[in-house]
């Protein structure tokens, strides 16, 4: 898809006219460099892993462990969930993403799960020597998704309706059905109740979400090493078809309760992938906040923090991944769970760049940084596909709205704290 | 044996001359084989015995009254151990790709032979030899290994030290002429006893020497330039080591000289002390380089010595030995540090310098050891600051209770400089301009680790150099109250403080 409008509209005159170019050529905002895709489609394959942990372990609260008061396991998840078949993955998929793969949780995470990085102990060992994959860092970025709220869409504005709350209000009585304490607290605090309901209805959200990204990762990696990827734009086309290709997956909540199916947030709700959870995710996680902990912190009587929602600039594609190390705070969650998995080539790589393995997680911080950079790409051209006119198309006012389009989504890149600058450099680690 | 220590180093700096390929190993070996000796002698000394041991003397130039006598006691014993460890360890934290190697090694090792033999000397005419001698090899290290403004701060230095050199000097002319003597051996000139008036004017001549070399204010203008324009290496001697030569000379040849001379000019040094250690506490603070900071902060700090050797009793002038041994010890692990921190990101300013404790991307080791140094500086208990202070202060407060009490002040000043720099320059965001910093290397952490040992070893057991001191000051003061009625005032038993001295 090397397409060129060079000859129908003059040059464009902004600050980041490379990459708009770039981007109406068919390309990623990241250069395209055989270094760059080694680095993204390593972390793909590295962030795979653990999300394969995520989505499951997502649902699990969603759909079992649901309004435990003491959710102290709830990051134990049972084999029913390890078992899941993923909708995208196995024989018996609804739509094979990831060709090789089985349906049940990758190998690799269950060697992980068994061993960790240190010794074969017993589970509740491995957990509190998080010796294990990192749940808070999915939590954590379902809670930027729904603190983000009012993003557009059809399923946040769903969960202030009456109907919504009806049906959160079965779940809840037949959840703690013989309890009366805590029906008691529902009496006197209905709302509190209600706002964790939604709050489940994000794990869920996230979790959908997830179940297609990881095999879609999987499968990239699978492509690379097969020689069938060999671009940064491939790698981005193939994210902007799988986009298309599950954009109507139906996103829901679904609580299950001594067997019994609640349907909190009905199928036939027709909420979909793409703009459910997909661009809400980007929005909230991409742009707004990104649940790094440690890398920044900000001073709100310093007016660091936006008075608006909107103008949060706090994601991934504006953080800076070296953490602050005072408070010796690891450099995320994440960055430890992909550590895990990293394909010996990325290894190799990182081991003769900086200081090697001593700080390979804010190297691998930055590599996440590039691929996250190419999946915006793909959304951002995912959307122009969806919403305006291909990038071959012969009529100049439709190129012009496009690049409009672009410049438009750029802007966001124009502060000086996002790293769209950085990334058109190899030399930023 | 005394010898060896001295002409170890100084057989070093021909054989670099020899052997030029290996000038970094030349000056390893030597200056170890140096410190080797130094901790052998210190094993064999007899700290029971207060008078001089492991005496060398050789008739050298007999009409000057110059003889080559050494002597070792348990004032010099210390500062001798300190000059030795720490010319093993400034050519350990030379960069190793220093230019001209060969002349920059050999002109250290002079140095601390230099040094050495000022310690170990005991002819007047010995001392200001050697005295003099540390003066173009440290000139030639400035002006050539030094900053940018190396040319001024050398220049500044050179004038200063000859001046103090040439004060010295005078005094100590004088001196042996009115006492005729025929000799400047320190035994014949302290059997002597001058007039009171006579006394005063020679201690004046030689308190301005040492003074200046200290250096008191108001003549400390050349300390911060030297410090900071000096390599790291040179400013560990500077600061660490050749500082010392002037509270020494104060304490041998004016406190142990001029017993009667020194209770009238007493309390105008506690005076002196105090102002210098708040002047140099509150310009320490105005200070955005960090090793200008440190630099005032070596004022202040040698002030507290000053004023525990103008208390004149056993338990302040065991203080000030002591501190004397902290001071050293934690300047040159300053000076190490920050010699790291400007060499892997090129600054000394606070004003770029941010987040190095980061673990990851930053220098957490370097950063670790400025807590614990700053920490012994401020006077932390468990640390050899600590001890040079409290025993410092804990005497001169029988003598100058308000100044002490000034004193004691200041030293809260010390946290405030260094709790800036912490905050500054450690906690926070790693600078992104500074963000691919070279990893500190193995063999640049070893000097840091062995001052930071011995920093927390002699602040939990100072016995270990009071032992080898005690009686040597002890007797340097009891000596003091024989020739003085109005000294004993200020004296102190040092019977009364039996248990604060075995802390």
């Amino acid at each position: 898809m090397t397409i060129t409008t060079a000859t129908k509209i003059p040059p464009s005159t902004h600050e980041f006219a490379t990459v708009i170019h770039r981007l109406e050529a068919g390309g990623a905002m990241l250069p395209d460099t055989p270094e760059n895709l080694m680095q993204i489609i390593g972390l793909y394959k590295a962030y795979a892993v653990p999300m394969d942990f995520y989505w499951r372990d997502l649902l699990y609260i969603a759909e079992q462990v649901f309004l435990d008061p003491l959710p102290a396991f709830k990051y134990f998840l049972p084999q029913e969930y390890l078992d899941l078949a993923n909708h995208y993955a196995g024989d018996d998929a609804d739509l094979r993403i990831w060709q090789k793969g089985a349906a049940s949780a990758h190998p690799e995470l269950l060697e992980f799960m068994e061993k960790g990085r240190s010794a074969k102990m017993p589970k509740i060992f491995h957990h509190l020597l998080h010796d294990r994959i990192n749940m808070e860092f999915a939590e954590a970025c379902m809670q930027a998704m729904y603190w983000q709220r009012g993003m557009g869409g059809q399923f946040d504005p769903y969960l202030d309706t009456e109907e919504y709350k009806q049906n959160a209000d079965r779940a809840i009585k037949a959840y703690f059905k013989g309890n009366p304490a805590m029906l008691g607290l529902y009496k006197l605090f209905p709302e509190m109740f209600i706002e964790q309901v939604r709050q489940m209805s994000y794990y869920s959200n996230l979790g959908l979400f997830w179940e297609v990204m990881a095999p879609v990762f999987f499968e990239m990696s699978d492509l690379y090493d097969a020689g069938k990827i060999k671009s940064v734009p491939d790698a981005m086309n193939f994210l902007v078809n799988g986009i298309f290709a599950v954009a109507g997956r139906p996103i829901y909540h679904h609580v299950y309760i001594r067997g019994e199916l609640f349907e909190i947030i009905p199928k036939s709700c027709g909420f979909t992938w793409l703009y459910e959870a997909a661009l809400p995710y980007v929005e909230a996680v991409f742009y707004r906040t990104a649940p790094f902990r440690g890398t920044k912190s900000y001073n709100a009587q310093a007016e660091q923090v936006p008075g608006e929602q909107k103008d949060f600039h706090y994601g991934i594609l504006y953080a800076d991944v070296n953490p602050v190390g005072s408070a010796g705070i690891p450099p995320t969650l994440l960055m430890d769970d992909m550590y895990h998995f990293l394909p010996q080539y990325l290894l190799d790589y990182y081991e003769q760049h900086c200081r090697g393995k001593d700080d390979m997680l804010i190297q691998l911080g930055v590599s996440f940084q590039r691929s996250m950079y190419c999946v915006t790409s793909a959304v951002i051209q995912a959307l122009r596909g969806a919403l305006l006119y291909p990038l071959d198309d012969p009529n100049p006012l439709h190129l012009q709205a496009n690049r409009d389009f672009f410049e438009s989504q750029i802007d966001r890149f124009k502060r000086p704290e996002a790293r769209l600058r950085d990334i058109q450099s190899q030399e930023y680690r | 044996m005394l010898s060896s220590i001295i002409w170890l180093p100084v057989l070093g700096a021909l054989l670099i001359g020899l052997l030029p390929n290996s000038s970094r190993l030349i000056a390893g070996i030597t200056a170890a084989a140096s410190l080797a000796v130094t901790i052998v002698i210190a094993a064999m000394f007899n700290y029971q015995d207060a008078g001089l041991q492991f005496i060398e003397h050789l008739s050298w130039i007999q009409p000057l009254g110059l003889d080559y006598v050494l002597g070792l006691d348990g004032l010099s014993l210390p500062l001798v151990i300190l000059n030795a460890l720490l010319l093993f360890l400034a050519v350990q934290s030379t960069n190793k790709e220093v230019d001209r190697p060969r002349l920059f090694y050999a002109l250290l090792l002079l140095v601390g032979a230099a040094v050495m033999g000022a310690f170990l000397a005991h002819n007047l005419l010995l001392f200001f030899l050697f005295y003099e001698l540390e003066l173009i090899p440290l000139y030639l290290l400035i002006t050539i290994w030094g900053g940018e403004r190396r040319g001024y701060a050398a220049t500044k230095f050179l004038i200063y030290q000859a001046l103090s050199g040439m004060v010295l000097l005078a005094g100590f002319l004088s001196w042996a002429w009115f006492a005729k003597t025929g000799d400047f051996n320190y035994e014949s000139l302290a059997a002597t006893h001058l007039p009171a008036n006579l006394q005063l004017l020679f201690l004046c001549i030689i308190l301005l020497g040492f003074g200046i070399k200290m250096p008191l204010v108001p003549f400390h203008t050349w300390l911060p330039d030297a410090y900071v324009e000096s390599s790291t290496p040179v400013s560990m001697l500077l600061g660490g080591i050749v500082s010392k030569l002037g509270t020494y000379g104060l304490i041998r040849f004016g406190l142990g000289l001029f017993p009667d001379a020194w209770v009238i000019v007493a309390p105008w040094l506690a005076l002196i002390s105090v102002v210098t250690a708040v002047y140099g506490s509150i310009i320490a603070i105005a200070q955005t380089d960090i090793k200008k900071t440190i630099a005032y902060s070596s004022v202040a700090h040698l002030s507290y010595v000053l004023l525990a050797i103008s208390a004149g009793n056993s338990l302040s002038v065991l203080g000030a030995v002591y501190q004397m041994v902290a001071h050293g010890l934690i300047l040159a692990l300053l000076f190490n540090l920050v010699g790291i921190i400007e060499a892997k990101t090129g600054t000394r300013e606070l004003a770029q310098l941010h987040g190095l404790l980061n673990s990851q991307r930053g220098l957490p080791f370097v950063g670790t050891m400025l807590i614990l140094t700053m920490m012994a500086s401020a006077g932390i208990p468990g640390m050899v600051g600590f001890v040079g202070e409290f025993l410092s202060f804990q005497g001169s407060y029988l003598a100058f209770p308000v100044i002490t009490i000034i004193c004691l002040g200041s030293t809260g000043l010390t946290s405030v400089y260094f709790v800036l720099i912490i905050n500054r320059a450690l906690f926070g965001k790693l600078e992104e301009n500074i963000i691919y910093l070279p990893k500190v290397q193995g063999y640049e952490r070893v000097p840091a680790i062995i001052l930071a040992i011995l920093i927390v070893l002699l602040g939990v057991q100072p016995n270990i150099v009071i032992s080898h001191v005690q009686v040597t000051t002890d007797a340097l003061v009891a000596g003091v109250s024989q020739d003085s009625n109005t000294l004993a005032l200020l004296k102190v038993n040092q019977s009364e403080f039996p248990t604060g001295l075995s802390l």
